[in-house]
């Protein structure tokens, strides 16, 4: 099988410290895995290392058939919205066209009429071609985010690592961002790999789930990692996973539901 | 007619607002404040290694060229740490306290010197230096600051955008193929370069207010950015300006005066907000 992501005993590190051990995984060319976890397990560590920005780690790790390091312009990453300098008054465009700017020369003064054009093609893929010239800090949460996405897609990209797309969002804006993630698969047919620690709203894009807590607790379909037994090691013994008119929710340690989906018994 | 000293003040504080003008925003909006502190112990250690070599050398000229180099080397030092992961303040701390005590220590070495030797001229170096002298600038200081800020000023437009990018998102930078550890330098030595420019006009002093103030109003007061640019840069012309006018008739250090009209404007805006 032809892989985006393969991962064999990979430990990552920090320093001599280990930050998460033991993941071994596969990722087809055009699958979405949501990569679940508390807070501190390791999620953004495995997310940042597969995009080539952390390198301490021993094991085999292969993006698109070559070292992370390597892989990088095949790759985007999307970070947490919160992580980025919004003092800085670009406008959406502006962002957008970073994702594609810096693949030509070291000189930026403006942005070439080509990629202004690639720019405006993914803001309008992601719905938000009105906002252009608009303040990226005068956006809503949820068009942010997909500003971001609209960003990672402009270079063309084989692999998309989203870090929490969906963190510190209303169950609206969470609605859109989901929207575009899965126009994201149909229509693109690229991997992705999700970071969350609440599932529900991804369950049904993702084709694979990882569970991760330091170390790889689960990894497969949604329906075979998210067991109640598995659910309870990881978010303890008040989680649990219920069935409710045929449908399964677990309910972790933070009273986040997630449903697993219909076809799940 | 305008006295020729006056003529000069004038036209250096033009050119130390057109630089600042497109600085200061980005100081702002980067988090370069504390960068600015670490310039004034740089430029403060380079000035007192070029005043012992330049009394020893019987050439005082040497000491602007020398703080110039030391800025420049102690901000690649910065940039270097942060590059091994230190936050940009935890680097500008490690390095400013450093440079401090070295500081002292080059004070110690500057007595000994200045004791065997005629120091006179070296007054009016210190006076200039510590608290800027506009009036004193001479023909070959403004044609220093004019060539050298036009340079700084070209480099400036020609990579704004990028320093905009890596301010707004470094990893993303990275991520997206371009070089942010270039554009992160490259910006450092800017404003240490800068700083090295302005001093003898602005002061050490009141140096680190000079640079921050202005875009600091300007982001207060403005979204878009060219407003933004266009306030700091007018802010400053404006301060600069008026200063030197006020100087003129009360015999008081410019740089004085602008840092508190500056300092007033910007605490006049926060009590409005």
């Amino acid at each position: 099988m032809e892989t985006s992501v393969e991962a064999k005993a990979l430990t990552i590190y920090y320093g001599k410290q280990v930050a998460l051990r033991d993941i071994t995984f596969q990722l087809g060319l055009s699958e979405t895995l949501l990569l679940l976890g508390p807070n501190g397990a390791g999620k953004t560590t495995l997310l940042r290392t597969i995009a080539g920005f952390h390198t301490e780690y021993s094991g085999e790790l292969r993006v698109l058939g070559k070292r992370p390091e390597e892989a990088k312009d095949l790759v985007s990453y999307v970070p947490q919205s919160h992580s980025l300098n919004e003092k800085v008054p670009l406008t959406a465009l502006d962002v957008v066209a970073m994702g594609a700017i810096f693949r030509g020369g070291f000189l930026h003064r403006r942005i070439p009429p080509e990629i202004r054009e690639r720019a405006l093609k993914m803001l309008r893929f992601v719905g938000l071609e009105s906002v252009a010239d608009k303040l990226f800090r005068n956006l809503s949460g949820g068009q942010k985010q997909r500003v971001l996405l609209a960003r990672a897609l402009i270079s063309d990209p084989k692999l998309l690592l989203l870090d929490e797309p969906l963190s510190a969002l209303d169950p609206s804006a969470r609605a859109e961002v989901t929207s575009v993630l899965d126009k994201i698969r149909k229509e693109r047919r690229i991997a992705m790999i999700i970071t969350t620690h609440d599932v529900n709203p991804l369950l049904e894009i993702g084709d694979k789930v990882m569970l991760i807590n330091k170390r790889m607790i689960a990894f497969g379909r949604p329906d075979e990692a998210l067991k109640d037994e598995i659910i309870k090691s990881v978010y303890g013994p008040m989680a649990r996973a219920i069935k409710v008119e045929d449908r399964l929710y677990c309910i972790t340690g933070d009273f986040h539901i997630h449903r697993l989906g219909r076809e799940v018994r | 007619m305008i006295p020729e000293f006056i003529l000069r003040a004038i036209l250096a504080s033009i050119t130390i607002s057109v630089l600042l003008g497109l600085l200061s925003p980005l100081i702002n909006m980067k988090g370069l404040a504390f960068l600015t502190h670490a310039l004034f112990h740089a430029l403060l250690f380079g000035a007192v290694l070029g005043m012992i070599l330049g009394l020893v050398l019987n050439n005082l000229s040497l000491v602007m060229v020398v703080a110039t180099l030391v800025t420049v080397l102690i901000v690649l030092i910065i940039a270097e740490l942060e590059r091994f992961g230190f936050s940009p303040d935890s680097a500008v701390g490690i390095v400013a306290s450093f440079v401090a005590g070295l500081t002292v220590l080059g004070f110690g070495v500057l007595y000994k010197v200045m004791a065997g030797r005629p120091y006179f001229p070296l007054t009016e170096n210190v006076v200039s230096y510590l608290t800027g002298e506009l009036f004193l600038l001479t023909k070959e200081n403004l044609l220093t600051l004019t060539v050298f800020g036009f340079v700084i000023l070209l480099v400036l437009i020609l990579f704004y955008r990028d320093f905009l990018y890596i301010s707004f998102d470094m990893e993303g930078v990275e991520s997206y193929g371009g070089n942010s550890r270039f554009y992160l330098v490259l910006l450092y030595v800017l404003v240490g370069l800068m700083g090295s420019l302005i001093v003898q006009s602005v002061g050490l002093v009141t140096l680190q207010v000079v640079a921050v103030l202005p875009g600091a109003i300007a982001l207060m007061v403005s979204e878009d950015l060219r407003q933004i640019v266009l306030t700091s840069l007018l802010v400053t012309l404006t301060v600069q300006l008026s200063s030197v006018v006020i100087a003129y008739f009360t015999s008081i250090p410019p740089s004085g005066i602008a840092t508190i009209i500056l300092g007033a404007l910007y605490g006049a805006l926060l009590i409005r907000k």
